[in-house]
Parts: C-alpha cells; structure tokens; sequence
C-alpha cells in the first residue's frame, strides 16, 4: 500500500456526527462550569428555591460565626 | 447585516456554550483549514479572552486530534475521552504555547493529544481489540453500502494497528491522523528524525501488507 493509500484509509477514523457533538457538548459544560462565579451560583440557588437557598446561607453563616471561636476555646484548652 | 458581524457585536453577553450552540446550528460541520498565520492570530485572540476564537481554535483541531489518538487506542470511547481532556487543555493552556519554541500550532496540539493518550495508556494498559468494533451508527441519511466498506475498512484498519508495537503505533497515527512529517513527528515523540524515518518506513510497510490480506479476507466490520 503507498502512503496516500495509508492516508485515505486513515479518514475512516474521523469521529461520527455524534461523537463529535458528544466531545463539544462535553468540552462546552466544562468550559462553562469554570467560567460560572461563585456568587452567580449561589444566586442561581436562591432563584430556583429561594427558602432554602437563603437557609442554607444562613445556616452557612452561623456554622461560621459559631465554629470559629468555639475552635479558638478549644485550642487554647488543648495547649 | 452578516451573521458573523452579528456575533461580532453581540460577543460581549455572550456565554462560550452559547456562541459554540449557535455556530454549531448554522453552520454545522467544520471550519475551512487555516493557514498558519491565521491560526497564530486566532491563538493571540482567544488568549485575550475572545471566545469566537477559541471556538474557531477548537474546530480546526478536534478532528485531527481524534484521528491520531484513535489510531492509539481501542476504542472510539476511549478516543472520545482523550480528545474532550486534550481539547480542554489546549483550550485552557494558550499562554503557555510559544510560537517561536513550539513551532506550528498543530504540532503543539497534537503533543497535548499524545501526551494524553499515553496517560491513558499508563493508567488502564489499553490494547486494541483483536476483533475491531462495529462503527457507530452514523446519520440516517447516509449510503449503506458506502457503510459496509468503510466498516470493513475501519475494522482491517484498526485490526492491523493492533498488531504494532506502542511506538509504532504512535508514529503512525501522526504521520496519517496529524499530517505530521518525520521531522515532526520526531519533535513530538522525542527520537531522532532518522529513527522516525526508519521506523515510519518499516510500520508503514507491516500496516500495508497486513491491511490487504484483512481486506482479501474479507475483515469483518
């Protein structure tokens, strides 16, 4: 077989239609998933279930509020 | 007003899956090959953050990229994997191609699949099938005998790549998945152009006599 020979039967290769869409839709939702903020999440949250987006903030924030010193307590008691 | 200076004007509200869903619907298919000073320009563009033009970069490469890590692994599965992963990483690592040390676009590109393809290989050992594999169903539209004959094609095909040993493999699906050069392809695989030469020749000549006795003997889809 010659080389051009090689290199047509090669093109059998190419990816189908479908594998193609599959590879870019894929890539696409990547993509997309790194490009989305923090904060446009949170407020996609609150959009679509607004009581319990705003009480998973809320909760989220007293965890913070009520953790951190008890840590500090437990800290200083461990030394 | 065109359709391209519509996505011109409209680029800035854009989302990425947006601008690639619609060029997708329109135009379907893929973009015209660019020449090399094209691509360049393309690649100053997209680092800057502008999407149609990584769009335009993923385009011209998703095809080659596919053809020469399929040729290395056992499935078109597989295959679509390491394309979507090598994909990502050129798309997300433009700042570190340089024109001047990296040479062409492509080549750098298809480095990226390489590299890839042999984690791939690293983490699951695969080997291709002896048996080949029936082709996907492709579009409704399409001549069925015309199927048979690239199937049986495909399969000979990849039947024969099976019989190569790993660096074979990789060479050859540069020199006929890339279009890459001996002198290329050397700079991708880290040998020697004369080694590549030699090792291009002697595989291209196994491939060739082992695909025409598949093909003789009537290779299966």
């Amino acid at each position: 077989m010659t080389d051009a020979e090689i290199a047509e039967l090669w093109s059998t290769l190419e990816p189908s239609k479908r594998e193609r869409a599959r590879i870019e839709s894929r890539v696409l939702e990547w993509l997309e998933a790194t490009e989305t903020s923090l904060v446009s999440e949170w407020l996609s949250l609150v959009r679509e279930n607004p009581i319990g987006g705003l009480a998973l903030a809320a909760a989220s924030a007293l965890s913070l509020l009520t953790l951190t010193p008890l840590g500090w307590i437990a800290s200083s008691m461990l030394r | 007003m065109s359709a391209a200076l519509a996505y011109d004007r409209a680029q800035p509200t854009w989302t990425l899956a947006g601008i690639f869903e619609a060029l997708s619907t329109r135009f379907g298919g893929d973009a015209e090959p660019l020449d090399e000073p094209s691509v360049q320009r393309l690649v100053e563009q997209a680092r800057t953050g502008d999407r149609i033009a990584a769009q335009r970069l993923y385009r011209q490469h998703v095809d080659r990229v596919f053809r020469v890590v399929r040729g290395m692994l056992r499935s078109n599965a597989e295959a679509e994997d390491v394309t979507q992963d090598a994909m990502l990483t050129v798309l997300t690592s433009l700042d570190r191609y340089s024109a001047r040390t990296d040479a062409r676009f492509a080549t750098w590109v298809t480095s990226i699949a390489l590299n890839t393809a042999r984690r791939r290989f690293r983490r699951r050992r695969p080997e291709l099938t002896h048996t080949g594999e029936l082709p996907d169903v492709e579009d409704e539209h399409s001549a069925p005998e015309r199927d048979v004959d690239v199937a049986r094609q495909r399969s000979a095909l990849l039947r024969a790549l099976a019989d190569l040993a790993p660096i074979e493999r990789e060479i050859v699906s540069l020199r006929y998945g890339a279009e890459l050069n001996a002198s290329q392809i050397a700079e991708v695989v880290k040998l020697e152009p004369a080694n590549v030469r030699k090792i291009l020749e002697r595989t291209r000549e196994r491939l060739g006599v082992r695909i025409e006795a598949l093909l003789q003997r009537g290779a299966s889809p």
